[in-house]
């Protein structure tokens, strides 16, 4: 790396994500982690494994009572996102802002740029230029945005047996069992696998993409991969308009130390799990 | 006719020896019957008066709609699939008379003619019935809902765990409130992705597998995807220089690119001289 590369990266950045929005993956980072290590206690509790880490939030039935109080809070932050979510669309031009590039539903350049990667992979063709989102960042967010209210309705028919089966038939509760753990199994494995890969271990983000804490990236990185968004952006006006300030360095620890320790739990609890796969049961 | 009336009388309280011994049979036969008739389960005794039990509480409606048994008004509008009913067990279906000898469910004593019963373990047989997590999680032993000796088929009249009464005399012991509807849960349920699980519970046949295919797609999709990611852009570090070279000298569609991007560099140059900023301009793929 060039100085003056190493200059305009710490000079012109692009800002990605409002502090909202990391405010939000914040507490979805807080909260998914204490539901994995308490649901995995539960999950695990035949082993000794899974005893020790429910000894760590006070025994079998107290990690239950974090869990479903935890769960709760994940439910209201997810209405107030998706209130928010709503106020933040262009009602105005509906259509278009919502299927347009700045915008997270999947449309069919995204597609185009998944064929277009997976030829590149093996050699057959350039790599993709990605706008503000690519597919797998879609992908992540949508897999949350459907998975958390999945895992809150079945979670919320167990916490309330009774009550729904008022509403339901009593086996409901067997499906609804069945449903919370294959999903959450499913939601674990991929953030703990494929999430930390590509914001960890993946080379252009090696040690830690850091987009998502200093909610701007440098001007470099952005042509890189997404030159679409850099392009449109500098049609819309000068690019100074998006120029954001750099994380301050002290900023810059705090979230490598949270980072790398939230990194840490996930792959704990990855790890242990897989060790101990063979003491559970998918159902 | 006063007298004939009083000699009726006299006649109707005199018994002749043949009415003694019908009585006296009918006594019998009443006691046999009393013998013989099964025993009433042992009901979970929640109420003040064994004798009284809810008489005076039945005025008010609907107090106790989740105790009762209320087959009708209290069962959801999805109907409950034929899982202890059913009547196939293996690969052929049983005849109803058959499977009413083979399947023991409406007998009094389920394990009536088992060899060597009183010294067998329940788990001996029943291994999977040991898995669910009434058993693994709540730690509970057969005896706490299936009861004492002899184990009712959960079909016959007077068991426990008939569907008309097993929510108030089973699962209510624990589950404060129980309904029928909330007994309708298969507490020994199948292998959810097995066969027996696709003819006696499809619902929770159907919905295994679509959660596992969804949970193993996405990792068989995403898991080789991060990885050829990691190893391509690992490759395009080791030869960054050269690929920084190819940007601006071959492909086709980069050319086009770089001609799309260059209209709005041209102007965006002119304000930036103003503002001094030197940096973006530097890095721009478009200036070669």
């Amino acid at each position: 790396m060039t100085p003056e590369k190493a200059n305009a990266m710490t000079t012109a950045r692009i800002k990605r994500f409002s502090s909202v929005d990391r405010l939000y993956h914040l507490f979805l980072m807080l909260t998914f982690l204490i539901q994995s290590a308490t649901g995995f206690s539960r999950l695990f509790f035949t082993t000794s494994w899974g005893k020790q880490l429910g000894n760590v939030f006070g025994g079998y039935d107290t990690s239950l009572t974090i869990h479903k109080w935890v769960g709760v809070f994940m439910m209201i932050g997810f209405v107030i996102h998706t209130i928010h979510l709503l106020t933040r669309v262009q009602w105005r031009n509906f259509p278009q802002s919502v299927f347009g590039p700045d915008s997270l539903v999947p449309n069919f350049k995204d597609a185009q740029n998944l064929w277009q990667r997976l030829r590149w992979f093996f050699g057959l063709g350039s790599p993709p230029k990605f706008d503000r989102w690519t597919y797998w960042e879609k992908f992540d967010y949508w897999a949350v945005y459907w998975g958390l209210p999945l895992l809150a309705v079945t979670g919320l028919m167990i916490m309330y047996p009774m009550v729904t089966s008022r509403l339901l038939p009593g086996w409901a509760l067997n499906i609804a069992v069945l449903l919370h753990r294959a999903e959450a199994v499913l939601a674990t494995s991929y953030i703990f696998i494929i999430h930390f890969f590509i914001g960890h271990l993946r080379p252009t983000s090696f040690p830690m993409n850091e987009a998502m804490f200093a909610g701007s990236i440098p001007l470099d990185e952005a042509l890189e991969e997404r030159p679409d968004w850099v392009a449109r952006l500098s049609q819309e006006g000068p690019l100074e308009l998006v120029n954001s300030k750099p994380p301050a360095p002290w900023y810059r620890v705090v979230y490598f130390v949270f980072g790398y320790a939230a990194l840490a739990c996930g792959v704990y609890l990855l790890i242990n799990g897989i060790i101990h796969s063979g003491a559970v049961r998918l159902h | 006719m006063l007298d004939l009336v009083i000699n009726h009388r006299s006649y109707l309280m005199m018994r002749t020896p043949y009415q003694r011994t019908v009585n006296i049979w009918a006594t019998i036969a009443l006691l046999l019957q009393v013998l013989i008739t099964p025993n009433f389960a042992v009901a979970q005794e929640e109420v003040a008066s064994a004798l009284r039990r809810y008489k005076d509480r039945e005025v008010s409606t609907g107090y106790y709609e989740e105790y009762e048994a209320l087959p009708g008004r209290q069962r959801s509008p999805i109907s409950v699939p034929s899982f202890s009913s059913s009547l196939r067990r293996g690969v052929l279906p049983l005849s109803r008379t058959a499977a009413r000898v083979r399947i023991r469910t409406r007998l009094v004593d389920s394990h009536q003619g088992i060899k060597f019963y009183s010294v067998l373990r329940c788990e001996y047989c029943h291994v999977e019935q040991t898995k669910d997590i009434h058993t693994v999680r709540a730690n509970l032993t057969c005896r706490q809902c299936h009861g004492r000796e002899p184990i009712s088929g959960i079909q016959f009249a007077f068991s426990p765990m008939n569907p008309i009464r097993r929510h108030a005399y089973v699962c209510a012991k624990c589950h404060e409130g129980a309904s029928v509807s909330f007994a309708t849960y298969v507490v020994h349920e199948p292998a959810a992705g097995s066969l027996t699980a696709k003819m006696d519970f499809p619902i929770l046949y159907y919905s295994y597998w679509f959660i596992f295919l969804l949970l193993v797609g996405t990792l068989a999709f995403f898991i080789p995807h991060t990885f050829l990611v990691g190893v391509r852009e690992l490759i395009g570090k080791v030869k960054k220089p050269k690929r920084d070279n190819e940007r601006h000298d071959e492909g086709d569609d980069e050319q086009e690119d770089i001609e799309l991007s260059d209209k709005p560099d041209d102007r965006r140059d002119d304000d930036r001289d103003d503002k001094q900023d030197d940096d973006i301009k530097r890095d721009d793929p478009g200036k070669g």
